[in-house]
């Protein structure tokens, strides 16, 4: 099914292969859609079947004996919707990969502090570059992130990631790019954090391994 | 409910100008400051002053009529009810014109955004000000509603009798008493930090407590009163759905039973329960994110309950398109698509893209704006014949409705798209479709606006030209309807004064010109509110806004009056000491009236049906009320206290701090204060008035040697040899100082209050005030008392021994 409700996303028509936080968010997405859009035409309809079909044709009176529901009913609104959710809530569970840091060798990891109003990327080899991450293609990377002041929320829209920057305490995300590119803009802050808000944009660089290597990489895994 | 709709003016001014500044990419119509501004004041205002109002000014107006009480079991308080919310709400809008400006950081208010650092200037500090007064009001006035439902009803209506909407409107100011309670004490120590100077909030860079998380500690106080507080917006509109949309099917309602179980399920445990769905994204353990990523679903079976049983009430009947109507059948639609885009939100996983977006902002305005506004709609509509005694034009109601719908869809359904633009940017780069599907947005809030003139006008001209309704227009058999239409006998005006209230004749400049001398602003409050005309409740709000007011702005900059230079400090001091002296005055008049029995009531109280409290009188069950709502703000800030210990690494102990023997010492002597309060209400209960007088003479005594202890012991930490000043070098000492002095403070604060009261009932003992069968304020004080002392009970072990 497709995405709609992500114009950004632009980007990842480009990608060759869909990153697999992408991949993950994507099948739950898919099965909260058309769970979502299923239950919502249902109950509508419903509705609104119900007040055309009995709409009043002239009678004034009230109408005798209408039918109550009693616990019946009730039970099976809960086991329908118990159904739904459950299924609802099993997609999200596994989907909990986009979220936990996989533990695995190989990966590399970038410290990322907010502060008003920008980005600061530090590298492993201890140099650090505002406003632009660069990170090696098809890679694990994972990002420490904190801030230096107030709440942040630091979030790349194409890759459906995303992790409060909050001061005094890191988060920690992860995500593994597979083209390289320039991605202008990717990076953007989510939370409100004073009048430069809006311009709280960081770039998405994605090079090769030897790369980044080369660059940032003194002590990669 | 005149000064709701104007609160919902200025904060709907305030969205058309953010809507015209977002309307295309790189605008610069707003600066950011503004912007930040204006989104934050839109949320306050529409959220605080004008939903939750519009909900209660309906009960004000209904319940009573409903239950068939007089009025509310407290009237004098409902006038304060109404004082206390305008001040506030004064307070708040002026903020926008005082140095600093008003608050700027989201009604959410994150820390350490909306401390002292980040937002300075007296602004912000009015502005919280002002929410502090609104939330004083709301629990005087939950108070108040639940003690007339529960107490006042016409004799021979049993609790399960009561209408709809006299049900919904009990499950919301339940909800009420129990959420604001922790918002005040989530704001208090906002105003502590911005007024005071603690050190609660304060980010690392300016404190550096190792553990410690002052975002956090703020998310956790704002959303778990904050989650409630979105069901507290919403249930009035439906009480007003389950009320009324039998009249148009000419059907009783569906699974009423059901539909009650299921809104007591949602307010009392699940609301509660589910708060830290605001928090998937701080880095809360994976084991919290499923089990609130659960307790968010389950609250949403309730609601799936509720909303089926509306639909299968409309089964079976014969359906008549009128407004209302319209609007309920609008309302569930835009609730279905609100409440199942809630459900996308529950999943920690799907809310990595969701969170902090334009997606939260359609999904929240689905349900705000469309399910509650829609249903309040159909509500006034209904009731508006009731209220006037004159019928709407149909017309035009049904082209409000279908403007309305469409243009709420044309505003919010493109937001649902973008997914992936922050919300709260007051610009943006023309990137993808954003600056396509804002442009439609826009489009869509001008015609939404556009649409609420029809209402207006309509609203306006039914008022005052509407053709008489008749007594009962909708052949309704609920109990409102079955006393004369309000207006339909035009009476004169006698009220000199406002007699308060959310309905009625409300005067200040935005109301007269729309209520003036009609005789149906008379007619409007409906219940009667003749004995206890008192100015007590306006000046007492006024005098407290005016000290507040002061104290936000203190010290300011020096003021030039041409050639007089008021140096800085001056005026605002001025402010609150005249602040201080209305308030003192009010209250000094209010106990004086009192003790001379001004306030003589109808004689005794009838007789009504008062299941489950038959015993218990009155002002009993209203001070019982009152403290579940003290025992939640202590109880709120004793867990804000233990989060902070628990997450700091070290922390002073108590004994390098404290005397602990004196303290020790003075607890007993607060604690044999709660004894001679007993002894004083055995006294009077026996008809002994000279040992009632002893008695209490005992416990002020008592009582004062515990403040007066305190306060010296106070004086010692600001001065002594452990500097435990919040300006402290030592951060964990800072810290601990904070906690410590808002806590105990406000300990302080209820037993100088309790003191006072002390000395009206001495001086009315005095007088021979009460008599063995009438001395109900020195049981009521008694309750108090001790509630003060078990307080201190927490207190004590907590900041001095552990
Ligand atoms: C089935 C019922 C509902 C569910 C499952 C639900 C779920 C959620 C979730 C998970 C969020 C957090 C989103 C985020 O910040 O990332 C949220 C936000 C919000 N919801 Fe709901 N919701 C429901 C109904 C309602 C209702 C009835 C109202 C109000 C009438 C409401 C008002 C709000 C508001 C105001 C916010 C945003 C708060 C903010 O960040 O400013 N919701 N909802
Ligand atoms: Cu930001
Ligand atoms: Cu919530």
């Amino acid at each position: 099914m497709g995405r709609f409700g992500a114009s950004f996303l632009m980007y990842s028509g480009v990608l060759a292969a869909t990153p697999p936080t992408v991949a993950t968010w994507t099948r739950v997405y898919d099965v909260y859609l058309t769970l979502g859009v299923g239950t919502a035409v249902v109950v509508i309809s419903a509705l609104l079947y119900a007040v055309v079909r009995y709409r009043s044709r002239g009678q004034k009176e009230p109408v005798q004996g209408a039918k109550q529901h009693g616990w019946k009913a009730v039970l099976a609104i809960v086991l329908v919707m118990g159904v739904i959710l459950a299924i609802a809530g099993s997609q999200t569970f596994a989907g909990f990969t986009n979220i936990e840091i996989p533990n695995s060798p190989g990966t590399v990891t970038v410290s990322v502090t907010g502060f008003r109003w920008g980005w600061n990327f530090t590298y492993p080899d201890g140099q650090y570059v505002i406003g632009d991450l660069t990170v090696p293609v098809n890679t694990i990377v994972i990002l420490n992130i904190t801030s230096s002041d107030v709440y942040h929320t630091f979030g790349i829209a194409m890759l459906d990631v995303k992790e409060d920057a909050i001061p005094g305490k890191v988060n920690q995300l992860w995500f593994n790019m597979t083209e390289m590119g320039n991605y202008t803009d990717a990076i953007r802050c989510y939370q409100l954090c004073g009048v430069g808000h809006a311009f709280m944009i960081a770039n998405l660089t994605v090079v090769s391994q030897s790369q980044w290597n080369a660059t940032f990489g003194a002590q990669k895994g | 409910m005149f000064t709701a709709l104007y609160f919902g003016v200025v904060g709907a001014v305030l969205a058309l100008l953010m809507r015209v500044q977002l309307s295309v990419p790189n605008n610069d119509f707003l600066e950011a400051a503004y912007y930040n501004q204006a989104v934050t004041m839109h949320g306050l205002i529409m959220i605080f002053w004008f939903l939750s109002p519009l909900g209660v000014a309906l009960f004000n107006y209904l319940v009573p009529l409903q239950i068939g009480a007089k009025d509310l079991a407290f009237p004098r308080l409902n006038a304060l009810t109404y004082w206390l919310f305008l001040a506030g709400g004064l307070m708040a809008v002026l903020s926008f014109f005082v140095p600093g400006g008003a608050a700027a950081a989201g009604w959410t208010s994150y820390e350490p955004l909306a401390g002292p650092v980040y937002s300075p200037g007296p602004g912000p500090t009015m502005t919280y000000l002002g929410l502090m007064l609104m939330a004083a009001s709301v629990t005087v006035g939950s108070v108040n509603f639940i003690a007339t439902i529960l107490w006042l009803r016409r004799p021979g209506m049993r609790l399960s009798d009561m209408p709809m909407f006299s049900w919904f409107a009990l499950f919301t100011v339940v909800a009420m008493l129990f959420a604001f309670p922790s918002i005040i004490a989530a704001f208090l120590l906002v105003l502590t930090d911005r007024l005071i100077g603690t050190v609660l909030y304060a980010p690392p860079s300016i404190l550096n407590v190792p553990g410690i998380d002052p975002s956090l500690l703020w998310d956790d106080l704002f959303w778990f009163f904050g989650h409630p507080e979105v069901y507290i917006v919403l249930l009035p509109a439906f009480g007003v759905i389950a009320d009324i949309t039998p009249a148009f099917t000419g059907r009783p309602l569906d699974g009423r039973n059901w539909i009650l179980i299921s809104v007591a399920a949602i307010v009392l445990p699940i609301s509660f329960g589910v708060w830290m769905h605001h928090m998937f994204l701080t880095g809360i353990p994976n084991v919290l994110l499923e089990v609130f990523d659960v307790s968010t679903e389950i609250v949403s079976i309730p609601f799936g309950i509720i909303v089926i049983m509306f639909i299968l009430s409309m089964v079976h009947g014969r359906i008549q398109f009128k407004t209302p109507l319209l609007f309920i059948v609008g309302a569930l639609v835009l609730f279905i698509i609100g409440g199942i885009m809630g459900v996308f939100l529950s999943s920690p996983v799907l809310d990595r893209v969701y969170n902090g977006s334009y997606f939260v902002v359609s999904h929240f305005h689905y349900v705000m704006v469309g399910a509650t506004i829609f249903g309040l709609f159909a509500g006034i509509y209904y009731w508006l014949p009731k209220m006037t005694g004159r019928m709407y034009n149909e017309s035009l109601g049904k082209v409000h409705f279908i403007i309305s719908f469409i243009g709420f869809n044309v505003l919010y359904a493109p937001m649902m798209l973008l997914s992936d633009m922050p919300r709260r940017i007051f610009t943006y780069q023309n990137i993808g479709d954003w600056a396509q599907l804002n442009g439609i947005a826009t489009v869509g809030a001008f015609i939404f606006a556009g649409a609420q003139i029809i209402v207006a006008y309509n609203l306006l001209h039914t008022w005052f030209r509407g053709p008489p309704s008749g007594p009962n227009p909708w052949g309704s058999q609920s109990p409102e309807w079955s006393t004369p239409a309000t207006g339909s006998v035009p009476v004169a005006p006698v009220e000199t004064e406002p007699a308060g209230g959310w309905i009625g004749q409300l005067p200040g400049p935005q109301s007269a010109s729309v209520s003036g001398p009609s005789p149906v602003s008379h007619a409007m409050s409906a219940v009667s509110h003749e004995v206890h005309l008192s100015s007590r409740p306006l000046t007492l709000s006024a005098g407290v806004m005016l000290f507040l007011t002061g104290a936000a702005l203190y010290p300011g900059g020096a003021i030039q009056l041409s050639v007089l230079t008021i140096p800085p400090g001056v005026f605002p001091l001025a402010l609150m000491v005249l602040g201080v002296g209305v308030f003192a005055a009010s209250i000094v008049g209010w106990a004086w009236d009192d003790i001379r029995n001004k306030f003589v009531g109808p004689a005794g109280d009838p007789g009504g049906d008062r299941w489950p409290y038959d015993e218990v009188p009155k002002m009993k069950l209203g001070m019982w009320v009152f403290l579940s709502s003290e025992i939640v703000l202590f109880g709120t800030l004793l867990g804000a206290y233990i989060f902070i210990r628990e997450a700091a690494l070290e922390w002073p102990s108590p004994a390098s701090v404290h005397d602990i023997p004196l303290a020790t010492a003075n607890t007993l002597i607060l604690l044999t204060s709660g004894f001679t309060m007993a002894m004083a209400v055995y006294a009077i209960r026996k008809g002994d008035q000279r040992g009632l007088l002893g008695w209490l003479v005992a416990t002020f005594v008592l009582g004062s040697t515990f403040i007066g202890v305190k306060i010296s012991e106070w004086l010692g930490l600001f001065s002594g040899a452990a500097p435990f000043l919040p300006s402290s070098s030592n951060p964990v000492t800072a810290l601990a100082a904070s906690i410590y002095y808002v806590v105990v403070g406000l300990h302080g604060a209820h037993v100088v209050a309790g003191l006072v009261v002390l000395v009206y009932l001495m001086k009315k003992t005095a007088r021979g005030g009460f008599t063995k069968d009438d001395h109900m304020s020195i049981e009521n004080f008694a309750l108090y008392w001790a509630f003060v002392e078990i307080v201190w009970c927490f207190v004590f072990p907590l900041f001095y021994l552990l």
